[in-house]
């Protein structure tokens, strides 16, 4: 317990002083969240807009949708590129190394990146939600409790993958360069970017298989008030799983 | 007395290349041991493999009476590490740093007293990214000193150091030594291994060439030393035939004599007894580093 809360304080002033992984991860989902309300309005009537047989806003105003789907993004940012770079660039320089020797266990260092990437989530959730009420009225959290288990449950799907990325790819510059691209391809078919309802058939069944997608509707039916989507977290936890496993077991400390 | 670390039959290959090829050797309880050879010739591999850092290919290895493949947890809690190419987030700070190890430690040293004897308080809130190598190596010595170990091992402790920096590192390892830590000490610097080491186990392409204390190398090779004079007496014949004396070798006024044991005390009573006194006669004694010339066949820094 004490290696663990050293070890998350240690790495909570690490991320406080890395300016770039805090402007991307929480800057990058409030500038989408503010222009995508922008182009698409915050009018109660495109509520019911239907296209290929599916509400595009899910019943409620596009400041709204957005709102609680950039959450997940933020979710997404820290699994797919904080956590692999982090990791990964650890590895190459040799600091896994000095862990190791001091006895520091792997479960402790990943659990201090899953806590700061747990607070990091929180910060941005706050200031997305607090940032579109203030300038768009929009709806905050309906059943609070139900987000923060979604958000607690999509951090550690993605902290799986992102730790999956870490075990398997090389250095800090191939874990930058794939998990850039791993996270704009799903925040584009994720309903994060375009709602799901607009995208060609062929790409919503693709995007079935994204573990976005099912973040961001186990974010958004909480905080809608539709209650908890209980299949959307069974699939996040069947990620976390999927992914948890061999990451652990290839995960390797030089 | 058991010893501190016993190596049997130590064997370690990175694919097809031979790292570590039957090493055994023991390290004996406040001792410090030093593991010398070139780089390249298996002393970080074999150091990292008792540590528990590296897996094993065959052999067996105790150190403080545990198994480091199997029982590396409970070791690591009793040894202290400082390793080669390690390094710590560029961002955290000296004292941040000793913190958060000592976090881990069963049995923590005082953080301020760790960093005032490793000269670091005028770093402490300093960024590791920002430190110099000095600086950074006296980090790593004293993160491996965090948890009171008994046993502590040094790779390339003095690597990156100025030569000042260097005589008041070994001035502290000798002091650790003396408050009862038994030091394992990984160098290629034939001055360090002299100074410091009370044994060497010498290392050349994964194979354990010799083990002695520094003086017992060079004794046991029965490596000449070099009497060196001047003078313009033209016939030596009678230095020749001292039994001593393998060779006299000589270029105008300046002569060699190389020997064994006392060539220098016998040489300087004939001189006297000829009634030749040099004021230049001086000898040059055999090195460890000839010593390792010898053994390998080649120089360490080739």
């Amino acid at each position: 317990m004490r290696g663990y809360l050293a070890m998350t304080r240690a790495e909570m002033r690490l991320f406080r002083r890395e300016p770039f992984s805090v402007v991307f991860v929480l800057a990058f989902p409030l500038m989408m969240m503010l222009l995508l309300s922008a182009v698409f309005g915050n009018d109660q009537a495109d509520a019911n807009d239907v296209e290929n047989g599916m509400l595009v806003w899910r019943g409620v105003t596009p400041t709204d949708y957005y709102t609680a789907g950039s959450v997940a993004v933020i979710v997404a940012a820290l699994g797919l590129m904080t956590l692999p770079i982090n990791l990964s660039g650890y590895r190459e320089q040799g600091i896994l190394r000095r862990l190791r020797a001091s006895s520091v266990p792997a479960s402790t260092l990943f659990s201090a990146q899953l806590t700061v990437a747990f607070a990091t989530l929180l910060a941005g959730a706050l200031i997305m939600g607090f940032v579109a009420w203030l300038g768009y009225d929009a709806t905050l959290p309906q059943d609070v409790a139900g987000v923060a288990v979604a958000l607690a449950v999509g951090t550690v799907a993605f902290g799986a993958i992102g730790l999956l990325l870490a075990s398997v790819v090389g250095g800090s510059r191939a874990a930058q360069g794939i998990g850039l691209l791993l996270f704009f391809a799903m925040w584009l078919v994720s309903g994060t970017a375009p709602p799901r309802a607009v995208l060609p058939s062929g790409l919503r069944d693709v995007s079935d298989y994204v573990p976005l997608t099912h973040l961001v509707t186990a974010i958004q039916d909480p905080w809608f008030g539709f209650g908890w989507s209980w299949s959307d977290l069974i699939v996040l936890a069947g990620f976390a799983i999927v992914a948890g496993v061999p990451a652990l077991w290839l995960f390797r400390w030089d | 007395m058991a010893s501190m670390i016993s190596v049997d039959g130590l064997h370690k290959a990175y694919g097809s290349t031979i790292a570590v090829d039957d090493v055994s050797f023991s390290v004996e309880e406040g001792e410090i041991f030093g593991v010398l050879g070139p780089n390249g010739a298996g002393k970080t591999t074999t150091v990292e493999c008792i540590q528990g850092l590296r897996s094993v290919d065959r052999g067996t290895i105790r150190a403080l009476g545990f198994d480091p493949t199997t029982e590396a947890g409970e070791l690591r809690q009793r040894i202290g590490s400082q390793l080669q190419d390690s390094a710590l987030p560029g961002r955290l700070r000296v004292a941040e740093s000793i913190e958060l190890f000592s976090a881990f430690a069963r049995n923590p040293v005082d953080i301020d007293q760790l960093l005032s004897q490793w000269r670091l308080e005028e770093q402490r809130d300093q960024p590791f990214a920002s430190l110099s190598g000095g600086q950074r190596q006296r980090l790593f010595i004293a993160l491996a000193f965090v948890n009171s170990p008994e046993l502590v091992f040094l790779d390339e402790l003095t690597q990156g150091l100025d030569p000042q920096a260097r005589r008041a590192t070994w001035e502290l390892i000798r002091e650790i030594r003396y408050h009862g830590t038994t030091v394992v000490l990984v160098t290629h610097f034939m001055d360090e291994a002299e100074q410091l080491c009370d044994r060497l186990a010498v290392v050349d392409r994964g194979r354990l060439i010799a083990l002695d204390t520094p003086q017992g190398l060079v004794d046991g090779l029965g490596l000449s030393s070099i009497v060196r004079f001047s003078t313009s007496e033209s016939d030596l014949s009678w230095i020749e035939r001292l039994d001593v004396v393998d060779s006299v070798t000589r270029e105008g006024d300046s002569v060699e004599v190389r020997g064994s044991g006392g060539v220098l005390a016998l040489v300087a009573a004939e001189l006297v007894a000829h009634g030749i006194v040099p004021v230049d006669l001086r000898v040059d004694r055999p090195t460890l580093e000839d010593a390792f010339l010898a053994l390998t066949g080649r120089a360490i820094r080739s």
